[in-house]
């Protein structure tokens, strides 16, 4: 007689057997016994015993843990990433910018997306709240890569239809950039220290400052702002 | 009063406390412990994994939103750090994969021996398994993970992984009889 192969056996022990095995199992006191042993096998695995671990094993674990003061920010983005998430949290301000600008567009009146660069259109007002930190910059992260394709398009329809000039935009994100710097701030009176807060006030004054300084350009030249 | 509880055990973990960390650590220790010592079948090696699992969880527990135990969650952090690591040290070396196992097909009457000689059999013959056959086995027999998490995490096929498990029970049951049959042998010289 043939026996089941281990694989069969197998297949057999998590109850996904193969159309057969069952007669031949019924008839078969050799694979019954197979079967039985890798059952049995099974659970000697599930009751070994729990295992302790060396006593020194915390001390080895909290010499690699930061210090003190650090410790409070276990966890916590690094700066590179602080750094990233604010420029990403001052593109949001530009994408709300874009999504007004593209509202006030009829059906109509929109241009055609560009192949390669469709159009986006985000509803924040439909955004689930972050649940942590971790979310909200992962959010912030993909709204910014929504945004620049935003802008593409922004910027091709300012070109292409004669679209309203940027002005009226830039001077709206400047206000925004400027009310980012004041929430900055008032969040860093009540903890100076924070990392996190340091960052973001530090890009919403240089993005500010970088405004300001186009729309001054602009004003000099009679041309439209650059949108960064 | 003092606070013992896990969520304000864990609360005063993210903000630093290192008190916290420690009773956390010792809630959990023996858990993470035995599952990356069952995956790596090495002492110093299981030590390694378990201080890396832990350290890896204190540095992410801001991330740690209490929608499963904190025991569940530093648990799969240690296993993963663990695949993590064997995966590497498969890297380096040649892992075992063809093994035949239906060569162990045959009598399936044991000679008797006692729990405690099976369970120290049962270990013995794990850690002597090659390593991608002793976690799939560990993580589907007794973690009871499907064939798709484990392919995920070891970055196999379902098909691999299932093919796998056959063999790593097979392998583990002919080194079951092995050993059993040396119990025997140097206890009838005797």
């Amino acid at each position: 007689m043939v026996h089941l192969s281990n694989e069969t056996l197998s297949e057999l022990l998590d109850g996904s057997p193969a159309p057969g095995v069952q007669e031949h199992m019924a008839s078969c006191s050799v694979c019954q016994g197979e079967l039985e042993v890798l059952r049995r096998m099974r659970t000697q695995l599930r009751d070994l015993p729990a295992l302790d671990p060396p006593p020194d094993l915390w001390s080895r674990i909290e010499e690699r843990l930061p210090s003190g003061r650090e410790r409070r920010w276990l966890g916590r983005p690094g700066p590179v990433t602080l750094r990233v998430a604010a420029m990403a949290a001052v593109f949001v301000i530009g994408l709300a910018l874009g999504q007004v600008f593209q509202r006030g567009e009829s059906a109509s009146d929109v241009a055609q997306p560009v192949a390669g660069a469709p159009l986006t259109v985000v509803d924040v007002e439909e955004q689930v709240p972050p649940a942590s930190l971790v979310d909200a910059m992962a959010e912030v992260r993909r709204l910014a890569s929504e945004y620049d394709s935003a802008l593409i398009n922004l910027q091709r329809m300012a070109q292409g239809r004669g679209a309203p000039g940027p002005s009226p935009l830039a001077r709206q994100r400047l206000a925004n950039l400027e009310a980012l710097v004041e929430a900055s701030r008032a969040a860093l009176a009540t903890d100076p220290a924070d990392p996190m807060l340091n960052s973001y006030l530090f890009t919403a004054v240089a993005e500010r400052d970088a405004m300001v300084s186009q729309l001054a350009s602009a004003r000099g030249s009679g041309s439209g702002v650059v949108w960064r | 009063m003092v606070e013992l509880s896990e969520a304000s055990l864990v609360r005063r973990a993210r903000s630093g406390e290192l008190e916290a960390m420690r009773q956390l650590y010792e809630l959990h220790a023996s858990r993470v412990f035995t599952v990356v010592r069952r995956l790596a079948a090495d002492d110093e090696m299981a030590a390694d994994l378990a201080q890396d699992a832990w350290c890896n969880a204190f540095q992410k527990i801001r991330e740690f939103r209490g929608e499963a135990a904190f025991g569940t969650w530093v648990h799969r952090i240690a296993v993963n750090t663990a695949l993590t690591q064997l995966r590497q040290r498969a890297r380096r070396r040649d892992l075992e994969q063809g093994f035949d196992g239906r060569s162990t097909l045959g009598n399936p009457d044991r000679q008797p021996a006692s729990a405690a000689v099976e369970r120290v059999t049962v270990q013995r013959a794990l850690d002597m398994l090659p390593d991608g056959y002793r976690s799939v086995l560990w993580l589907h027999d007794v973690e009871g993970f499907t064939h798709e998490e484990i392919g995920a995490r070891l970055g196999i096929a379902v098909g691999t992984s299932k093919s796998q498990l056959s063999k790593a029970r097979a392998r583990l049951r002919a080194l079951v009889m092995e050993s059993r049959t040396e119990v025997v042998d140097h206890g009838a010289s005797q």
